[in-house]
């Protein structure tokens, strides 16, 4: 839920980055920090075990600046994809405004993706909230990839519900941007 | 539209009350530092040691930690955990919660007693339950508040700022 601080003049929105593990999540978010004027973004945080796998969650809080005399604020979170931290994404899901699906575009990756699909509708559902309502943005990443799925057959199988997708490369920073913005102009026109 | 996805607006005159109850708080129990936060881990209303650089990331924490505690409650069969301590060498932090929506946050030092913390932190839970009920019924339309032009102005800054 999205939280306007009338006295502040403050805006805050939570957007979260889900998907299957390795999908490229973390590296949406690195890209990002990489990327973004200093004055726009704070520490990036994460919470990853010694091998640099998400353990809880990794946080980066942009700062848009004053937008009509509001400071706009996008704290941005990604979830550990694995399936043995299924409540740690529950926990990490709580109070989101938006979702970016990232799905891995590997072939074999492709059961996985469901799965992880399939349960973010759950968990969306468990909050309360109407998934077909609820502001998703996809990402089929690492079109890089030798063999990745075309996008014909993902869409099939995960996009469903008609959302905005996009094509990306995380590494190199492809469709990175364009997913943000999508997300974040969705979350915005549900305020 | 679902009301699970319409914005939390928390007026000026709340967020005085707000201010002046964390301020008690503080000033009662000697605590360094009170913070409101929502259970999204955004940051309400802070009072206490200005010098504090990393509120944002703190509240990101302390809200993680809390629903993650809740997932460990509905695995040990327990409704919910709505108080949590962690005692550290310099500080401590009391954490309570806020009718499953915000969540109440002290950080003391060793000349503070826990047990005056519990009972302090109890009673402004109970004065900002009522603000938060306050703040629920509030029927303010968002346009009100944020301007018909903010949405334009908004995909603006975003498409000048979210760039490679």
């Amino acid at each position: 839920m999205a939280l306007i601080n009338v006295a502040a003049r403050e805006i805050h929105c939570k957007i979260v980055y889900y998907g299957p593990g390795m999908s490229g999540k973390t590296s949406n978010l690195q890209y990002i920090h990489s990327q973004v004027p200093k004055e726009t973004k704070g520490e990036l945080l994460s919470i990853a075990t010694e091998t640099e796998r998400t353990l809880f969650f990794d946080f980066l809080p942009l700062d848009l600046g004053k937008v009509r005399g509001f400071q706009t604020r996008f704290h941005l979170y990604t979830v550990p994809g694995q399936v043995l931290y299924e409540r740690t994404r529950v926990a990490v899901l709580s109070g989101a405004d938006g979702v970016v699906f990232v799905a891995d575009s590997q072939k074999h990756k492709l059961e996985e993706n469901i799965r992880s699909l399939r349960e973010l509708a759950v968990n969306i559902t468990r909050q309360n909230k109407r998934f077909q309502d609820f502001p998703v943005v996809l990402q089929y990443n690492k079109r890089d990839v030798l063999g990745a799925l075309p996008v014909a057959t993902l869409d099939k199988y995960l996009n469903t519900l008609g959302w905005q997708r996009f094509e990306a490369t995380a590494t190199n920073g492809a469709g990175v941007f364009d997913t943000l913005k999508a997300i974040s102009k969705l979350v915005i026109s549900k305020l | 539209m679902d009301p699970q996805l319409t914005s939390q607006i928390v007026p000026a005159e709340e967020i005085k009350v707000i201010e002046e109850c964390l301020v008690r708080l503080a000033e009662d129990t000697g605590g360094n530092y009170v913070l409101l936060l929502d259970k999204s881990g955004q940051v309400i209303t802070a009072q206490g040691d200005a010098a504090r650089q990393d509120i944002t990331a703190l509240g990101a924490l302390i809200a993680g930690t809390f629903a993650s505690s809740r997932e460990v409650a509905k695995l040990l069969r327990e409704k919910d955990f709505r108080q949590l301590f962690t005692q550290g060498v310099r500080e401590n932090i009391f954490i309570s919660l806020i009718e499953d929506q915000w969540i109440l946050c002290i950080i003391f030092n060793k000349g503070t007693h826990i047990g005056l913390v519990k009972v302090l932190t109890k009673k402004a839970t109970d004065d900002l339950s009522v603000v938060l009920e306050r703040v629920r019924e509030q029927q303010k339309a968002r346009d009100d508040v944020l301007g018909s032009s903010f949405r334009t102005s908004m995909e603006d800054t975003i498409d000048l700022l979210f760039r490679d």
